[in-house]
């Protein structure tokens, strides 16, 4: 009991560093873990992994929002569609098999990591667009970065679909989100990671509430869980704000790679 | 570890030569994050510790609020678990309600529509999720 307890502690520590650096939520760590090596069954580590999600956003976002690295408002915007995406799944649940859904959500992971890895050595940012223009300081080099949004109804429309897929598979939408900011709506990476981790918490949040409501959040998992990640997030903003955006880069493709086998393995099992 | 205020953030991020004030709505996310965590971890720390003093098996399954409260007076570990985690999840619903009213204050009706919706979605969902 207080080995699995520390066990499950200290892997939601290396989930949550890992998950506040790439803004996407801890679970792509977590839940293998636990419910390979640490026996726990899956539903519970379902509720586990929503927790975790919420834990890491507001965590992490205290650090990048410090950092004035966050685009609040953007965020908000996609909020919006995020959310409608994730009660859109919640009620078409039924139609659809899971594994003809993890096999499309395999699918975007793996044009996610192709599209990040296309863009490596481009600039970061592309300049103002005169669309929700921001700035921040790269505290990696110093550099002010001014950027603009491109195609937010594109953006809008992948970030539903991302709610939608998280609102079924009960993961994974940070790991769309990010991506879609980066590749469709050309926002540097950091401002991309830092806006992604915003808006998870709140489809995370809302998933949460109906878990917790049913009974099915375990604290003999949930707690050292949020434990954990309180611990281990608050990391994520300063090192994804030291890592030169190209490492970052290379560290978040072999992460959606990790992620798409994952899926791929689930649909194929 | 611990961030520096909130308004160190924007001078650096906009590189010094051209301050402008932190956008209120920054402030408030930071800060409703920050309580709602703290509340989230102490409790959730509590727990533990009454748990480690009392001995016992970790409980298998949260209670609701009012029956948390309860446990809570009764020094059982059940209740401040259900509580600590029931506070980490209502943290973003504060976040997303607390921005309605910063924007409704600045007389921003786009982003007070926007964010009141957000909240009415999360809400729904929730109602929704019980049926």
């Amino acid at each position: 009991m207080g080995l699995t307890f520390f066990l499950i502690l200290l892997t939601a520590i290396v989930a949550g560093v890992f998950g506040s650096m790439l803004g996407i939520g801890g679970a792509l760590i977590l839940v293998p873990v636990i419910t390979l090596f640490l026996g726990v069954p899956v539903k519970t580590a379902i509720g586990a992994s929503i927790v975790s999600v919420i834990a890491t956003s507001s965590a992490a976002q205290i650090g990048y929002i410090d950092r004035g690295i966050t685009h609040t408002r953007l965020g908000m915007v996609l909020e919006l569609a995020t959310t409608l995406g994730a009660i859109a799944g919640g009620l078409t649940a039924v139609l659809v098999s899971p594994r003809a859904l993890q096999g499309l959500f395999a699918a975007i992971l793996l044009w996610a990591a192709w599209g990040m890895r296309r863009r490596r050595g481009g600039p970061e940012s592309t300049g103002p667009t005169g669309l929700l223009d921001a700035s921040y300081t790269d505290p990696a080099d110093g550099r002010l970065v001014e950027y603009g949004v491109r195609r937010l109804p594109l953006g809008m429309a992948l970030s539903f679909v991302a709610g939608n897929v998280s609102g079924l598979l009960g993961v994974g939408g940070g790991a769309v989100k990010m991506p879609v900011m980066n590749i469709i709506m050309r926002m540097p990476l950091k401002a991309a990671i830092a806006t992604s981790n915003f808006t998870i918490g709140v489809t995370a949040a809302t998933s949460a509430a109906i878990y917790f409501g049913r009974g099915y959040v375990d604290p003999k998992v949930a707690v050292p869980t949020a434990l954990g990640i309180l611990i281990g997030a608050p990391a994520g903003p300063r090192i994804a704000g030291r890592l030169p955006a190209e490492a970052l880069r290379t560290i978040m493709v072999l992460a959606l790679l990790a992620f798409a086998i994952q899926m791929v393995v689930k649909a194929a099992s | 570890m611990t961030p520096a205020s909130p308004g160190d953030s924007t001078r650096r991020s906009l590189g010094g030569n051209r301050p402008r004030p932190v956008e209120a709505i920054n402030r408030l996310v930071h800060r409703v994050l920050m309580i709602g965590l703290a509340i989230s971890a102490t409790l959730l720390v509590a727990g533990l510790v009454v748990w480690a003093a009392r001995g016992g098996l970790l409980p298998r399954s949260v209670t609701g609020p009012v029956q948390a409260l309860r446990d809570i007076g009764g020094l059982r570990p059940v209740g401040f678990f259900s509580l600590g985690l029931l506070a980490l999840i209502l943290t973003p619903f504060a976040r997303v309600a607390g921005s309605v009213v910063i924007f409704l204050r600045e007389h921003d009706r786009r982003y007070a529509t926007i964010t009141a919706a957000v909240l009415a979605i999360m809400v729904a969902s929730i109602l929704l999720g019980r049926a």
